[in-house]
């Protein structure tokens, strides 16, 4: 803005008044820093200078500071006449326009202009499509008093391809995963990002996709993402099959809440052991899955990783078979609540959580028919319930997946006539109904070494159970059962965040456990992602 | 292996119930499917009593057909089948409780069925029709995406299993059928008026073949050159009927050329699928040398248009920074 520096002018500050640029003399002054309202804010004064001695540079200092002055006792109304683009070759105006220029002409006042201005900064970056952003408020036409031009310049990605790998955790995935990508910034000038994705999971995941990502697609204002992927998943060991997925999703809305998305995906279940039970192996063939996932979030805690203070929750509602009656057909829910609460010594706190999920068959006869075994919960793993907010699935000191109904695997005969083979073993089937909690006290260690290096210890207690309500069998269901059959473990452990991982050491007790669960009383070790 | 086979056995026996997992019903067959239907059939010419559990699921699983008895399993994909498995732990062997039969003209029997007669079912079924038996026995229950991929893969397999080209596809079409030919009339000797293939006592040679004839005489079109063939020997028409009515309870004459099955579903859907029954790989044929100046033709003009579109974009790139648009800043002046 070419400041209206001279003390003379009236309460409205006409820019006109202000000497007008020159383009052969300008001097840009540094970065400033203004305080409104306790946020720091940034922005760039052009203005002409006469180089005439000690004399003007005075004047001007004095003018300078009488700007200031006035913008900090009293609201200086502004409008914005005309918002400008500039450095964007492949970028379309509409895309920057649509992100910022709402904003940017909502402003009433100068400072309010000001906040503006870094707002739109910060949104422009993280569109993840230009090197630098810049914005610069310059003076209106003469003609119209009390209006500035807003300049945006932007400098978009030198290199438009990035690769990147690394260990990341996703929401939906149980564990950690090495992921390799691909990603093209802004082929088509939509602020559109394509990527090309590989990962391999701890837990014998593999998937292979491609994406796209649009900041907003005409009148849509929340992000647009749109993936493909073929993923392979290896469950032999625990329920005796292994699944192959294709599919494709689409991510309809996304906000800090809430988050839409939509899922079709051709899913494959086989045996290559032919061992499987006979419960998994009438699920064995191929499905296709069409369903909506609706997520509503609020994560008010003061960490992730290590949450002393404040409240979660999570409620995850999944509706599958928007396709016809040969597709998949069920109704997913799960809640999840969080809370942390500080002790005063020790840094300690302590974080309880309960979690609860079920699945119900839809369609025709829906009482008497299965639920597949994918969408099915299962209890067990070693990570921890308190990072992540949709932590139902875990119950320390038992294997992944190893609580709730089981099934015994094909015999063969040949095998046990012998008389030295090992039982058959089983396939845990998994539960349409879990309900699982857990109450964690985190303290500090007394060493400082150990405090320094946010080394911590923890003593939890968990607790949960999982059960069967498919094919007629919720008529069997009792809840004063399903309290005393409730697997519970508690232990006491360190907790290493390291810079790849968070690493956990824990001696987990078993409480109590049914007969085919496999938990184990001793040291275990977690790895979980660092965020 | 004794203790092994008689473990085997003995489970069997102990089995409250038999459940033989199948393809679906169809066409008026207990299961429609030409690899599952000599395993029921074998089980019911054993006079064994079984449940039938449908797989709609899976239609390109190896391990389909399978029985269970017990925790135990006896899968198609291991140990040479259901009907070897069954024999070779002594849980139902036809063929011991008739020791006078030979068995090298049982075995040479049962391979002339398993390969000749196969291959020209499953060629007429994947390559020949135009798709909607193999479509109403093995993908009408799966949504229809996931059921034509799988369809065009079978396909596919089957033609490279048999070694079908484009250009070798008459030829092959003639060998499959001159075998299947020759088949039928070494089976209409063997079988001259018995009632079983071999000395009037059933064997598993007779469950192979009844489930082979039963499906080309009920589900293929009337159009089908198989079924044409298969008709000209009327005592192994003959053995078919009276094995249906028997082991089958069903009283329709599958053989006579006329769609008239009461308890099938599908009785227009065989004269239509005969309607549009077309014999492929002849007018494949025809038509390739054609086809194939088209084709090249018209690559040659794709290519053209793609580096005339290449010239013009390069001989104009070297012009595009003038297109960029410049919102100057608004210098008052």
């Amino acid at each position: 803005m070419a400041a209206a520096a001279d003390p003379a002018a009236d309460q409205n500050p006409n820019p006109k008044g202000a000497k007008p640029h020159e383009p052969n003399a300008e001097a840009e002054f540094a970065e400033e820093e203004y305080d409104e309202d306790g946020e720091e804010e940034e922005y760039e004064e052009e203005e002409e200078e006469e180089l005439d001695g000690p004399a003007a540079a005075a004047a001007e200092r004095e003018r300078v500071q009488s700007v200031f002055q006035r913008l900090s006792s009293d609201p200086v109304a502004i409008r914005v006449h005309d918002v400008v683009i500039e450095g964007n070759t492949k970028t379309r105006d509409e895309v920057i326009e649509a992100e910022v220029a709402d904003l940017l002409r909502a402003a009433p006042t100068v400072q309010d202009l000001l906040h503006a201005a870094s707002v739109a900064t910060s949104r422009l970056h993280r569109l993840e499509v230009f090197d630098a952003v810049k914005i610069t408020l310059d003076a209106g036409p003469p003609e119209l008093p009390g209006t500035t031009n807003v300049v945006i310049e932007v400098v978009e990605a030198a290199n438009p391809l990035t690769g990147s790998a690394g260990v990341y955790s996703k929401p939906e995935a149980r564990s950690w995963s090495l992921e390799g990508s691909l990603k093209l910034k802004n082929p088509f000038g939509y602020g559109d990002i394509w990527d090309a994705s590989g990962a391999y999971g701890w837990d014998q995941t593999t998937e292979v996709g491609v994406g796209v990502y649009l900041p907003r697609f005409k009148s849509i204002p929340t992000p647009l993402m749109a993936r493909a992927s073929l993923s392979s998943q290896d469950w032999l060991k625990f329920s005796s099959y292994k699944e192959q997925l294709l599919g494709l999703s689409f991510g309809l809305l996304s906000t800090m809440k809430h988050d839409l998305s939509y899922n079709l995906t051709w899913r494959t279940l086989t045996d290559p052991s032919r061992a499987s039970s006979m419960a998994i192996r009438r699920q064995l063939g191929h499905n296709l899955l069409s369903a909506l996932k609706y997520t509503y979030k609020i994560d008010q805690r003061d960490s992730l990783l290590r949450p002393t203070k404040g409240y979660a929750f999570q409620s995850t509602s999944q509706i599958g078979g928007l396709w016809d009656n040969k597709g998949l057909r069920f109704f997913r829910q799960e809640f999840d609540v969080r809370g942390a609460v500080p002790l005063g010594f020790y840094n300690a706190a302590l974080n309880v959580g309960v979690g609860a999920g079920v699945i119900l068959p839809l369609g025709r006869g829906f009482m008497n028919s299965s639920s597949t075994v994918p969408d099915r919960f299962f209890l067990g793993g070693q990570s921890s319930p308190v990072c992540s907010v949709s932590g139902l699935s875990s119950l320390l000191g038992f294997r992944k997946r190893g609580v709730g109904p089981t099934e015994a695997r094909r015999l063969d005969p040949n095998e046990s006539g012998s008389g030295s083979a090992a039982p058959p073993g089983r396939d845990y089937l998994g539960g349409d109904l879990a309900v699982s909690a857990f109450a964690d006290l985190s303290f500090d260690l007394p060493l400082k070494l150990f405090r320094d290096a946010g080394i911590h210890g923890h003593a939890f207690l968990t607790a949960g159970n999982l059960a069967k309500l498919s094919e007629g069998e919720y008529k069997n269901f009792s809840v004063s059962q399903f309290q005393r059959t409730f697997r519970s473990s508690a232990g006491v452990g360190i907790i290493l965040p390291t810079k790849l991982f968070r690493v956990e050491v824990n001696y987990c007790y078993i409480l109590k456990q049914a007969e085919h669960d496999s938990g184990k009383t001793g040291i275990q070790f977690s790895f979980s992602s660092p965020m | 292996m004794a203790s092994a086979a008689a473990a085997a056995a003995a489970e069997w026996e102990a089995a409250e119930r038999k459940v033989l997992v199948a393809r679906k019903p169809c066409f008026g067959l207990p299961t429609a499917c030409p690899t599952s239907l000599p395993v029921l059939l074998y089980l019911r010419l054993a006079e064994v009593p079984f449940d039938i559990h449908v797989d709609t699921s899976f239609p390109d699983a190896d391990h389909i057909p399978y029985v269970e008895f017990g925790d135990c399993v006896a899968f198609n994909n291991e140990r040479g089948g259901v009907i070897e498995y069954l024999k070779e732990e002594k849980i139902v062997d036809l063929n011991s409780k008739h020791p006078s039969v030979s068995p090298a003209d049982v075995v040479s029997t049962k391979a002339m069925v398993s390969t000749w007669l196969m291959d020209a079912l499953q060629y007429e079924l994947w390559v020949v029709t135009d798709g909607s038996i193999a479509h109403d026995i093995y993908f009408s229950d799966l949504p229809w995406p996931i059921g034509k991929t799988l369809h065009w893969k079978k396909a596919r397999d089957v033609k490279q299993l048999l070694g079908i080209t484009k250009l070798n596809a008459a030829e092959k079409e003639e060998e499959i059928y001159q075998k299947a030919r020759a088949a039928y009339g070494a089976l209409s000797l063997i079988l001259g008026d018995q009632i079983f293939l071999f000395d009037n006592s059933p064997t598993d040679a007779d469950a192979l073949f009844l489930g082979h004839a039963l499906f080309v005489l009920s589900a293929l079109p009337d159009a089908s050159v198989l079924r044409g063939t298969l008709q000209i020997y009327e005592n192994l028409v003959n053995f078919v009927e009276h094995h249906k009515v028997r082991l089958l309870g069903d009283s329709s004459s599958p053989g006579l050329g006329s769609s008239t099955s009461p308890s099938s579903s599908t009785p227009r859907k065989r004269a239509s699928a005969g309607q549009s029954y077309k014999p492929k790989p002849r007018a494949k044929k025809e038509r390739t040398v054609e086809e194939k100046k088209f084709r090249q033709r018209s690559k040659y003009f794709l290519a053209a248009q793609l580096v005339a579109v290449l010239v013009f974009l390069s001989l104009m790139g070297v012009d595009s920074s003038e297109l960029d648009d410049d919102d100057g800043i608004d210098y008052e002046d």
